[in-house]
C-alpha cells in the first residue's frame, strides 16, 4: 500500500475515542512535539460531560493553523481509538482521508445497546473506498507492558503513516513523550509508540 | 520537570487556554485569585491553586461566583491585584457585586473571566457575556488563541490600574480548552498585602454618592472606549480591498483560515477586534470609510454588528454591513460557517469536500453515564424502589452536578433542571401549588452553593419536601475540586468539614439523616421513613446520601497503587435477563454473546450494589476490599 504525501499547508487530525482513553494525552503530546521544532499547532478538546464514558473528539491542526476545529470532510487522518466513535464522526472525514484504527468496540452503557462484529465494520469502512489501517493496539499496548498506553501505540500508529512527514519524525515524538510524561512512565509509553509505529509499518509493507 | 505554566520567561510551552489565562495572571503579578469552578473556566483556579505557594499569592475555591468575585472584588479594593474565574451562567449568580463594582472601581488590578459556552457543551444556555459588559459599564476583551489569551490577561492589570476599573476578560469553550504554542515572559514580584483607605464616597453605595459615581462611571466609560484605539491586538489589514471582513475575538481564526481556503488571502481587509465592548470608534470608522461592503463575523449576539451599524448611521456612512443574516447566531462558530459566510459575502460557489456518509453500520449513542461504582447510581435506584414501595409518584426537583444524568433512562429521576440551588428553589413554589410529593435532589457542592437559601425558605414558609443532599464528598461533575463540606482548601490546607445535615438541623429542619447509599436496605428503608414524613407531616425533611465520588477514590488508588477490589458473575446463576448490564447500567457490567453478564474486574470498584439489584443472585464477590482500599473512603 502506497500512501499519497500530500503538499499541504496544515494538517488536519481528528483523533476519537471514549472519555478515559487517553484522547487528550495524544493531543498534548501531538503539540509538545510541533511546539519542540518550532512548528505552528492548535489542538481542541470537544467532549461536553463526557469525561463520564462519553464520546470524544480531539482536533489537531499542525503546519500554521488560526483555527482550533477541523472542517467536515476536512481531516486528512483520523485517529480512531475505538470502532464506534470512528464510524460516528465519520463526517470530519473524505475519500483521500487515512483511517487509522484500533479493532475494537467499548460498549457504551445504555439500555439494549448491542455492537456490532469488529471484522464488518472495517470492511464496510473499506467497501466506502477508504483507505483504512487497522491494528490491536489494545494487545500492542498490554504487550508494551500496559493496557493504558493503547492511546500511545495509536500515536505510534499514526506517525508510521508518515502524514507528518517532513514536519515531525519519530524521534520528535519520542522527545515529546520524555516531555509529557514523568521519568517513570518513560520506558513503556515509549515502547508502545515503538510497538505501535512497527505494527502499521508492516502493514504498509515498509518492513 | 518543572511545571509547564511556570517554566521560564522566553520558553515556549503548550499550554491550555486556560493554563494561559493563568499564566498571564501570574505575569501581570496577582496577588489573589478566587473562583467557583464550572466548565468551562474550572481549569484557570485549578492551576493556580497548584502553583500557589511556589509563586507566592493567596488562592481560594469559593462557596459560589457571587462570593468569589466579591472576594477578589476586595482584594482590589485594597490594592492588591486579583482575579476570579467563572463560567458565563456563573456570572448571573456574581452579577450583583459585578454592577456595583463598576460604580466604585478598584484600586489593584481586578480581571473577572467569564468563559462562555457557546454551542453549550457543558451549559444549560449559550448566553453572550459580552453583554455584560455593556450592561454594567464594564470593557470586555478577548483573544483568538492562547498566546494572545496569556498575553492579554498580563495587561490587563495595568489597564485596570489605570483606570481604577474593573475589566472582563471573556473566554468561550473553544479557547479555554484548546491548547497552543505560549511564549512565556517574565514572572514578576507582586504584592499580596494591600491597604484599605476608608472612603465613604467611594466604597458605600448609598443613593447619594451612588448618583455622583454614576456620572463620573458615563464619562469614564467614554474615555476608556478612547483608550482602546491604542490596543495592541486590534488592528485593521488594509490589503486596498473594497470589502472589509471584521473579526470579534475567536473569530479571527476562523476568517485567517476560510479566507486561505478560499485564495482570498490579502484580498479582503481584515479589522480584527479584540475588544468588542466597548468597540473603539475610530478605528472601525477608518476600515468603513476604506470599504463598499462589511461583514461582521462574531460568535453568538450581534453586538459588534449593532454598534458598528450605530456608528455608519450616525457618520453617515452609506455601504452594506452584513452580519447575522450570514453568519449563524446559534451554536458555536467553526469553519464551515465561517467559510460559508465569507464565499457568500464574497459572492463565490464554494463546494466544500464532501464527506462520507450512509455507511451501513449501525451503532448505538453514548451519552455519558454514572461511572462504576457511582454512589448516585445506587441512590437512584434506592430511591425508585422506595417511592414504588410507597405508590408514590413524586415530582423529582433536580439540579446542576453529575446527578442530573439522572434524567436519563433508566432512572428518569429529575424531571426539572434549571440552574444551580434550583432543585429546592423551585420546588418552594411547586410545594404550593401541586399534590404530588416533592423531592428535591442536589448535590453537596450545590448544596453549599445555592441550596441553603432555599431551604431556609422551604423552613420559614413550611414547603412540605424531602430534599436529598447527594454528598460525594468533592465537587466531581468539573473535576473533583474541594468544597466547604470536604475539609480540604484549594490549595491542600485542611480546614473545619462543613455538615450539611447539621446545617439543616440548624435552620430547623426537623427530620434529618445521614445514610450511606451503598447499604441498600438501610437507605432505602430512611428513604421510606422520609418520605412518609414529608407525605404525612407536610414538612421539609433532609436526607444526606453521603459516600464518596467513585471515580476519585479509584483514581487515588492507581496513584498509590492499591489494588481495587471486584464482583463476580456466577455462570450457573446467571439466566441472561438483562437487569444489570441495560436497566442498572454499571458501565462495568458487559453482556457476552451468549446475554450472560462478565465484570471487567479492571474497572468494578467492587460497590456490590448490582449484587443486591440481580434478581438470581448470580452477582457475588470476586476479590474482596484489602484495607488500605478501605481506608481511601472518607
Amino acid at each position: 500500500m502506497v500512501l499519497e504525501v500530500r503538499d499541504m499547508r496544515t494538517v488536519n487530525i481528528v483523533i476519537v475515542g471514549v472519555g478515559g482513553q487517553g484522547l487528550i494525552t495524544i493531543g498534548r503530546i501531538l503539540g509538545n512535539a510541533a511546539v519542540l521544532r518550532n512548528i505552528g499547532v492548535l489542538v481542541s478538546e470537544v467532549h461536553g460531560l463526557a469525561q463520564r464514558g462519553g464520546s470524544v473528539i480531539v482536533h489537531a491542526r499542525i503546519g500554521n493553523p488560526h483555527s482550533p476545529l477541523v472542517p467536515l470532510g476536512g481531516a486528512h487522518a483520523l485517529l480512531g481509538l475505538e470502532l464506534a466513535e470512528t464510524i460516528r464522526y465519520l463526517p470530519y472525514v473524505n475519500k483521500n482521508t487515512l483511517l487509522i484504527v484500533n479493532r475494537r468496540f467499548i460498549r457504551p452503557s445504555v439500555p439494549k445497546a448491542r455492537m456490532p462484529p469488529v471484522e464488518d465494520t472495517i470492511n464496510k469502512l473499506r467497501g466506502k473506498g477508504l483507505k483504512v489501517i487497522d491494528i490491536n493496539a489494545f494487545d500492542l499496548a498490554s504487550r508494551a507492558g500496559s493496557p493504558v498506553t493503547e492511546n500511545i501505540v495509536m500515536l505510534g500508529g499514526l506517525v508510521a503513516t508518515n502524514i507528518l512527514g517532513g514536519m515531525l519524525s519519530l524521534d520528535d515524538f519520542r522527545e515529546a513523550i520524555k516531555n509529557t510524561f514523568p521519568p517513570r512512565w518513560h520506558e513503556v509509553n515509549l515502547r508502545a509508540l515503538q510497538y505501535g509505529y512497527d505494527a502499521v509499518k508492516e502493514k504498509l509493507g515498509d518492513k | 520537570m518543572a511545571k509547564p505554566v511556570l517554566e521560564k520567561e522566553g520558553k515556549t510551552v503548550f499550554l491550555l487556554g486556560n493554563e494561559a489565562i493563568a499564566r498571564g495572571a501570574i505575569e501581570g503579578g496577582i496577588g489573589f485569585a478566587s473562583a467557583y469552578p464550572g466548565t468551562p473556566s474550572t481549569e484557570i483556579v485549578e492551576t493556580l491553586a497548584a502553583v500557589a505557594r511556589e509563586v507566592g499569592f493567596y488562592v481560594e475555591w469559593s462557596t459560589n461566583e457571587k462570593v468569589a468575585l466579591e472576594a477578589a472584588y476586595g482584594a482590589a479594593m485594597s490594592g492588591v491585584r486579583s482575579i476570579t474565574a467563572m463560567k458565563h451562567v456563573g456570572v448571573n449568580v456574581a452579577a450583583d457585586p459585578l454592577m456595583s463594582s463598576a460604580y466604585t472601581g478598584v484600586k489593584g488590578g481586578f480581571v473577572i473571566v467569564s468563559a462562555d459556552d457557546p454551542g453549550m457543551w457543558s451549559s444549560q444556555n449559550e448566553q453572550d457575556n459580552r453583554y455584560y459588559g455593556l450592561h454594567a459599564f464594564i470593557p470586555v476583551f478577548e483573544a483568538y488563541n492562547p498566546n494572545e489569551a496569556k498575553e492579554t490577561v498580563r495587561m490587563l492589570f495595568e489597564f485596570s490600574e489605570k483606570f481604577e476599573h474593573p475589566v472582563i476578560f471573556r473566554s468561550t469553550t473553544r479557547l479555554s480548552h484548546s491548547r497552543g504554542p505560549v511564549k512565556l515572559g517574565k514572572i514578576p514580584e507582586r504584592k499580596t498585602k494591600g491597604a484599605f483607605e476608608k472612603k465613604p464616597d467611594r466604597w458605600t453605595l448609598i443613593p447619594a454618592y451612588s448618583r455622583k459615581l454614576r456620572r463620573k462611571l458615563v464619562e469614564k466609560w467614554e474615555s476608556i472606549r478612547r483608550e482602546l484605539e491604542e490596543w495592541p491586538f486590534n488592528k485593521f489589514y488594509d490589503y486596498g480591498s473594497r470589502h472589509t471582513i471584521i473579526a470579534s475575538g475567536l473569530a479571527y481564526g476562523y476568517v485567517m483560515d476560510a479566507l486561505e481556503e478560499l485564495n482570498l488571502k490579502e484580498k479582503v481587509n481584515i479589522l480584527k477586534i479584540n475588544t468588542p465592548v466597548p468597540l473603539p470608534h475610530g478605528v472601525v470608522l477608518k476600515a468603513l470609510e476604506r470599504s463598499e461592503k462589511i461583514l461582521v463575523v462574531e460568535e453568538l449576539e450581534p453586538i459588534v454588528e449593532t454598534e458598528v451599524k450605530k456608528l455608519a448611521f450616525e457618520k453617515g456612512v452609506e455601504l452594506e454591513i452584513h452580519g447575522k443574516d450570514l453568519v449563524p447566531q446559534v451554536g458555536e462558530l467553526d469553519l464551515n460557517k465561517v467559510i460559508k459566510a465569507v464565499a457568500s459575502f464574497m459572492n463565490m460557489d464554494y463546494k466544500p469536500p464532501e464527506p462520507v456518509t450512509n455507511i451501513d453500520v449501525e451503532i448505538p449513542p453514548r451519552p455519558p453515564t454514572f461511572c462504576p461504582g457511582c454512589p448516585h447510581r445506587a441512590t437512584f435506584y434506592i430511591l425508585k424502589k422506595a417511592a414504588n414501595k410507597l405508590r408514590l409518584k413524586p415530582v423529582y426537583s433536580g439540579d446542576i452536578g453529575c446527578y442530573s444524568l439522572g434524567v436519563l433512562p433508566p432512572f428518569e429521576e429529575q424531571d426539572i433542571i434549571v440552574e444551580m440551588g434550583g432543585s429546592i428553589g423551585v420546588a418552594n413554589g411547586l410545594a404550593h401549588t401541586i399534590d404530588q410529593p416533592l423531592i428535591a435532589i442536589i448535590g453537596d457542592s450545590t448544596f453549599f452553593h445555592a441550596g441553603i437559601p432555599g431551604l431556609i425558605n422551604a423552613v420559614y414558609n413550611n414547603a412540605p419536601m424531602l430534599v436529598l443532599v447527594l454528598d460525594n464528598r468533592i465537587t466531581a461533575m468539573t473535576g473533583h475540586q474541594p468544597h466547604p463540606g470536604t475539609g480540604l482548601r484549594a490549595t491542600g490546607e485542611k480546614t473545619i468539614m462543613i455538615d450539611p445535615e447539621k446545617i439543616a438541623r440548624a435552620v430547623g429542619v426537623e427530620y434529618t439523616k445521614t445514610v450511606d447509599p451503598y447499604n441498600i436496605d438501610e437507605a432505602q428503608k430512611v428513604l421510606e421513613e422520609a418520605l412518609k414524613y414529608v407525605v404525612e407531616m407536610k414538612k421539609p425533611a433532609l436526607v444526606v446520601m453521603k459516600r464518596a465520588c467513585s471515580l476519585l477514590i479509584y483514581r487515588e488508588a492507581l496513584r498509590k497503587g492499591i489494588e481495587n477490589p471486584y464482583y463476580r458473575v456466577i455462570e450457573d446463576k446467571c439466566t441472561a435477563c438483562g437487569v444489570c448490564y441495560d436497566f442498572f447500567g454499571c458501565p462495568s457490567i458487559i453482556p457476552k454473546p451468549d446475554g450472560k453478564a462478565y465484570i471487567d474486574p479492571v474497572t468494578c470498584t467492587g460497590c456490590g450494589v448490582c449484587a443486591k439489584v440481580c434478581p438470581f443472585n448470580a452477582i457475588v464477590p470476586g476479590k474482596p476490599a484489602s484495607e488500605e482500599w478501605n481506608k481511601l473512603w472518607f
